[in-house]
């Protein structure tokens, strides 16, 4: 899922100070389950918002919705009369919801409440870590199934580099370095032979480097 | 001078709420809301910002001591979540400490938690008018 992470306060009220009518909109998807943008999450982050306006002495009027998915036109109409009546749109959606709000709603602001950081899961409660790079060529058959892209620090597809400590990464000695894990589970699945095949350069062009990627399937367009 | 408003959420398990009545009648806190909670640890962030956003001058949560709270973790999910209010009030620019966790060490000791209220309201209060 994406994950995503509230903006502070101060920020938010700086980027909302010049309007009055302010609907916090969640997202019921990947925010919602990251803790980020959910129902709850809109009504917690209004609420703190009302007593920023409070104690800064602005008037803000705050609407609060949550629409299923900020990324489908069918579910962003159905915002289409709350967006109406306000004057700006604070989105806890992803990146892409906030654009497609946007888009949709071509003469009102609509600003990011959420800082959106990465594809990834839930590791233990309270904690999301990143696995995926969305990189657009997946690699992670070669590597049991982990992902040297997003998970080595230095993104090496021929490692280990020789800078771990015992099963820790020398860059971020928090997490585990992923080729230790890689050798743990090719060992595991009895394909330790992948190792000794070199993996030659990646091609990058289907990920963001090529500009924004674009998906068609022919087969469900009219 | 108008008596500072107080919500107090408590665990229903450590606490005698009529004796804490009481006591905060008897102690001069004669604005005090009361919510009962079936374990402290069923607070949720939004119950004590509601508070705050609605005019609380001060929230105080009495939860069960860790180790003693029949839920197991509810204790300490209180407090972890008093902490994310506290340090979400300061970001608003409200600053901290308008909301307090307080361990009941037994269901009769509610007249020493209505002291430690009564001194952390003067405390805010106090820090209320230096701002002033």
């Amino acid at each position: 899922m994406i994950v995503a992470q509230r903006k502070t306060i101060p920020e938010l009220v700086d980027i909302l100070k010049d309007h009055k009518r302010i609907l916090v909109m969640g997202c019921g998807t990947c925010v919602t389950v990251c803790l980020a943008g959910g129902e709850r999450e809109v009504s917690i982050l209004s609420s703190a918002l009302r007593i920023a306006a409070r104690v800064r002495d602005i008037d803000f009027e705050i609407e609060e919705l949550t629409i299923e998915r900020q990324c489908d036109n069918v579910f962003i109409e159905t915002a289409a009369e709350a967006v109406e009546r306000n004057d700006a749109v604070l989105s806890l959606g992803c990146g892409a919801g906030v654009q497609a709000l946007a888009e949709r709603f071509m003469k009102k602001p609509v600003y990011a409440g959420l800082d959106t950081a990465f594809l990834g899961i839930l590791e233990e409660r309270g904690v999301w870590t990143e696995k995926c790079a969305a990189c657009g060529s997946c690699v992670v058959h070669n590597y049991g199934g982990l992902c040297p892209v997003t998970r080595c620090a230095k993104h090496m597809l021929n490692g280990p580099c020789g800078g771990s400590r015992e099963d820790r990464c020398e860059v971020r000695p928090d997490r585990p370095c992923v080729w230790q894990l890689i050798f743990q589970r090719l060992k595991g699945i009895g394909q330790l032979d992948r190792l000794t095949r070199m993996a030659p350069p990646k091609n990058w062009e289907p990920a963001l480097d090529g500009g924004c990627r674009v998906i068609v399937r022919e087969d469900h367009r009219i | 001078m108008k008596p500072l408003q107080v919500v107090v959420f408590y665990c229903v398990n450590c606490v005698d709420v009529n004796a804490l009545r009481l006591e905060c009648r008897e102690q001069g806190m004669t604005a005090a809301t009361f919510v009962s909670l079936p374990c402290s640890g069923k607070v949720n962030l939004l119950y004590l910002l509601k508070a705050v956003e609605n005019g609380a001058d001060g929230v105080f949560l009495l939860t069960c001591p860790k180790q003693a709270c029949r839920f197991l973790e509810g204790s300490s999910r209180a407090e972890n979540r008093v902490r994310a209010v506290d340090d979400l009030l300061d970001e608003t620019g409200l600053g901290k400490g308008h909301i307090r966790v307080l361990q009941i060490q037994d269901r009769d000791s509610a007249g020493l938690s209505v002291t430690e209220m009564v001194h952390h309201l003067e405390g805010i209060t106090a820090g209320a008018d230096q701002t002033a």
